[in-house]
């Protein structure tokens, strides 16, 4: 039992180990610095995701429009190249991300609706958008040479996307731990109603959660449409996916209240570097898919197996525990 | 713990393995999906053609997110590969990839479907049938069933996909350059999927009735859609002319019973072929033409029974 | 909300909570016929095609292959398992076996098989979050993703073709006028609203997803009414997938993409609610055939693909809302 407690405790950091030497076995050159490099800029627009989802997760809520906003911000930050300008445009593109955050953190928080559903709705308004403002076409931006500069790898291992992944998550890891709000965060996912009695303001961290994880996405979506010097309607639609898998591969709970930053690290770099290791190998992508879905179940049947004390299994999450009446709280 | 012990001697075979192709060239292939009615056949077909070569193949695929191609470029610069061959699902997103290609010394080449003219400066070669050119036999092929005149429906694939785009605007400006009398009621979108197009086209027979004169669809599968919405409707009227692509089996079949005028078919096994085989003369240090396209057949009653399906 | 599962999970209610709670259900059962009405309405104002026998039927048919589905997914939402995410590969499963398998061992065993095995996934799912307790969205994501891996490494890039044209034409066929298909979605929506309404599972299944552990307390067992709403939803998936290959007589791997979404959809706009405990099928039904007829309506009106979406998007948000408005009311 205390094996396994411990394993369960650093199976992130276990699953990235083992991926990384299974990897460098079968892969030759895998530990490279130019081979790192890449895994790591194929994880960024994954885990800038991801560290907005890690917030919204830890407070018991989840967004499953991110992919979509991705692909809004993205095709934005290239329609408004040619009016006023890259960076401006590029601005105005994550404003754009942030917008559609603050509108489903305001619904969530202003009708009472559970986030899965109202973000489910928010995701098929955005992709509509998408494809409304762009016709169905992608739509072209004004300057290659910067999408090659940005795609540079500095250091012989960082991109700018993937040192931002980088910092950010840093940033997230320092705020969660270490400060008064980071931790409120984990009060209101674990337990609504008393975090609000201790004088939390929930509604506050809730919507601004959503805002943060929709600055994220449209930050993903400027990043990937700058790179690619194209801004596509279908941008991002196998995303939301791929994203959760990251965040709960990294230990964070869907129930709220439980997460870290550097767990999701974990996760995104576990997915990315099994990504880059397998795609070597020509593994065919339904292998592929097999695998990963195979580890997301192992983790979580792990995580259950270790930590059920105390909680009988399907009690009720947090996610899902917004509506007063079937809650059964008559008192 | 067996997996570990299985994990090793893999990886032990792996690394034989590697040192003895080390001489071999290696060739990226960015191809559309795995597992696909069309893609899987070029695949087998252009890996198959490799061995014969003697070129090792190192296959991604997209499984038709754009996002994941773009990044997988930058997967084939980095294994610092002879060659690129990309199956683009976009008209300009590879393009900075390709670019990166390009400073790292990858000829690339297309394969299946075209990008925009700016990606001309960074690929050696397009190969392949062109779903643009496509979409132009198609309208050919219909005003000639309906002798240059009357309305019609499109039935397009999904929507942003550079497929449906090319085979929605090949169509549309041939019709506009012929002058044609045709008018397009609608275009709906039902994602290359039969049942999609099923229901859809069971609301557009509602919708235009008789007005429908002549029916495109993106591609066979669709077709076959709407044909059986056009039964359940009118059991005992014979269907508008209805032009299809891709020529699958039973396409073919729909042809014999008059159910369907055309279908255009392109052989996913020459697809794959032309791709390696233009991609191994580049490697040789020969030069390609910018454009090797594989025949496209247009396949109506009088020709049916001479061609073959392409799966 | 049925006054049995009160009962059952011993929680004592006062009784303006339960009025209100029934001034409630009244209320957003009306809005929700006045919404049909609404856009039957519009419909028939647009067009004069839309209120026609045949186009009522077409859409009748064209929603019961989702329809089967949205029947077990009602359980899935009204148990409080949130959502079954591996529809996809369930749909693909039945609707591949049952055609690929007919040559050897001939159509109905086929379509059993391929709904059984479907049902095994389903089995999967429901011990995962029903007795291991992890939370459903995982667990029928991470399920979905290897089922739909397997059917794409078993099947290749082919398409698998039906080979027996009888059970073709029964598929497609009609009985007293009626599409096959539309009687078969009737009989299971019938037998789905029997079981979760007047039947020992019902309450049960509404007790879990009411009160976990007032019901565990009142020997419900809670483990396997939440673990056998996933195997009845795959169930229900197996046949659509089914049904769906043998009316089309072929059938891919990414056949079922989107039917989750779908039924989600529907059940939810019908006011079944996403946190358990109250819900029924003929509501979930209710809310299919509202987003049916607009979708119906905008297609005959031709609006073009996008803004069905953003329509479509905007509903969900409206109908979500005042379903959580109109409770809220409830109880103050």
């Amino acid at each position: 039992m205390r094996f396994l407690s411990l394993a369960s405790q650093y199976r992130v950091v276990i699953i990235l180990g083992l991926t990384l030497i299974i990897s460098a076995l079968v892969v030759p050159g895998y530990f490279s610095a130019s081979t790192l490099g890449l895994g790591l800029d194929r994880a960024a627009t994954i885990g800038l995701i991801a560290i907005g989802l890690t917030v919204l997760l830890i407070a018991g809520q989840i967004d499953l429009s991110g992919g979509a906003v991705f692909a809004v911000a993205g095709i934005v930050s290239v329609m408004l190249q040619r009016e006023i300008g890259i960076l401006p445009a590029a601005i105005v593109g994550v404003l754009v991300g942030t917008v559609a955050g603050a509108i489903n953190g305001a619904l969530v928080v202003g009708l009472k609706v559970n986030s899965l559903v109202l973000t489910l709705a928010t995701m098929l308004i955005f992709r509509s958008l998408a494809h409304w403002i762009t016709n169905s076409q992608p739509v072209t931006g004004t300057d290659i040479m910067l999408s090659l500069a940005l795609a540079k790898i500095y250091l012989e291992i960082f991109t700018i996307r993937s040192a931002l992944f980088i910092v950010f998550i840093v940033l997230l890891h320092f705020w969660l731990t270490r400060t008064i709000p980071g931790r409120n965060v984990f009060a209101v996912g674990s337990n609504p109603a008393a975090a609000k009695e201790s004088g939390i303001a929930s509604d506050r961290i809730v919507f601004l959660g959503f805002v943060f994880a929709g600055t994220l996405a449209g930050l993903a979506g400027v990043l990937q449409s700058l790179v690619t010097n194209t801004g596509s309607p279908v941008f991002g639609s196998e995303l939301t996916v791929a994203v959760i898998a990251a965040v709960v591969v990294g230990g964070t709970r869907l129930e709220g209240g439980r997460g870290s930053a550097l767990g999701t690290l974990g996760g995104v770099l576990t997915i990315g570097s099994l990504t880059i290791a397998m795609e070597f190998q020509s593994v065919p992508a339904y292998v592929q898919q097999v695998v990963s879905g195979l580890i997301l179940i192992l983790l979580v049947v792990l995580d259950r197996a270790v930590t059920t004390k105390g909680r009988a299994p399907g009690t009720r999450p947090a996610l899902i525990s917004d509506n007063p009446v079937t809650q059964g709280e008559s008192t | 713990m067996i997996g570990k012990k299985t994990m090793i001697q893999l990886a032990a075979v792996a690394l034989l393995a590697s040192t003895g192709w080390a001489s071999a060239k290696t060739v990226c292939y960015v191809t559309a999906a795995d597992s696909h009615a069309y893609a899987t056949p070029a695949n087998k077909a252009l890996e198959a053609r490799a061995k014969e070569l003697g070129v090792e193949i190192l296959s991604l695929s997209q499984d038709f997110d754009v996002q994941k191609g773009t990044e997988q470029l930058n997967t084939c610069v980095a294994r610092k590969v002879d060659g690129i061959i990309l199956w683009p699902l976009d008209p300009q997103a590879y393009i900075p990839g390709l670019a990166r290609a390009q400073q790292a010394n990858i000829p690339a080449i297309l394969i299946n479907s075209p990008m925009s003219d700016d990606a001309k400066p960074y690929i050696k070669s397009f190969t392949g049938p062109d779903v643009y050119e496509e979409g132009k036999l198609a309208a050919d092929s219909l005003s000639k069933a309906l002798g240059g005149k009357g309305s019609v429906v499109i039935i397009a694939g999904q929507a942003g996909n550079g497929t449906t785009i090319g085979r929605v605007t090949g169509f549309t400006d041939r019709l506009k350059e012929t002058n044609a009398d045709i008018k397009v009621l609608d275009t709906v979108n039902a994602d290359f999927d039969q049942q999609k197009a099923l229901v859809v086209s069971r609301d557009l027979i509602t919708r235009f009735g008789d007005q429908i004169s002549g029916v495109y669809a993106n591609d066979d599968t669709m077709a076959r859609g709407f044909i059986d919405a056009w039964k359940e409707a009118n059991p005992s009227k014979a269907a508008p002319p209805i032009v299809g692509i891709n020529g699958q089996k039973d396409a073919f079949e729909s042809i014999r019973t008059n159910e369907m005028y055309s279908t255009i078919v392109q052989s996913p096994v020459e697809d794959g072929r032309l791709a390696i085989n233009t991609m191994a003369e580049i490697i040789d240090g020969k030069e390609v033409k910018d454009r090797l396209p594989i025949p496209l057949t247009v396949v109506t009653k009088d020709n049916v029974n001479s061609v073959e399906p392409a799966f | 909300m049925s006054d049995a599962a009160m009962e059952i999970s011993g929680v004592k209610r006062n009784d303006r909570f339960t009025r209100g709670s029934r001034l409630v259900d009244a209320l957003s059962k009306a809005g929700l016929a006045f919404a049909i009405l609404a856009v039957a309405l519009y419909g028939s104002v647009v067009s004069p095609a839309f209120f026609t026998s045949g186009n009522l039927l077409n859409v009748l048919t064209s929603m019961s292959i989702v329809g089967i589905v949205v029947v077990g997914m009602t359980f899935v939402l009204v148990v409080g398992g949130l959502a079954d995410l591996s529809v996809p590969a369930t749909i693909a499963c039945g609707a591949i076996l049952s055609l690929g398998l007919q040559p050897m061992i001939g159509p109905l065993p086929a379509f059993v098989l391929a709904v059984g095995l479907a049902g095994l996934i389903g089995l999967l799912n429901g011990v995962l979050v029903g007795y291991v307790g992890i939370n459903p969205i995982i667990a029928t994501l991470g399920i979905g993703t290897i089922g739909l891996g397997i059917v794409q490494a078993a099947v290749g890039g082919v398409i698998v073709y039906g080979s027996n044209p009888a059970s073709a034409e029964f598929a497609k066929g009609r009985l007293f006028g009626i599409p096959v298909v539309v009687l078969i979605f009737l009989v299971i929506a019938l037998i789905g609203h029997f079981v979760l309404s007047r039947s020992f599972w019902g309450r049960w299944t509404l007790a879990t997803g009411g009160n976990y552990s007032a019901a565990e307390a009142s020997a419900v067992p809670v483990q396997a009414v939440k673990a056998g709403a996933f195997v009845i939803t795959a169930l229900t998936a197996g046949i659509s997938g089914g049904l769906l290959g043998l009316t089309l007589q072929s059938a891919r791997p990414l056949i079922g993409a989107g039917y989750e979404f779908s039924a989600i959809t529907a059940v939810v706009v019908g006011g079944v609610s996403i946190i358990g405990g109250f819900g029924s099928v003929p509501r979930a039904i209710a809310g299919l055939i509202f987003v049916q007829l607009l979708t119906n309506v905008m297609v005959l009106d031709g609006v073009r693909t996008p803004i069905q979406g953003f329509v479509l998007g905007i509903l969900i948000v409206g109908a979500v809302g005042m379903d959580a408005a109109l409770r809220k009311r409830g109880v103050a």
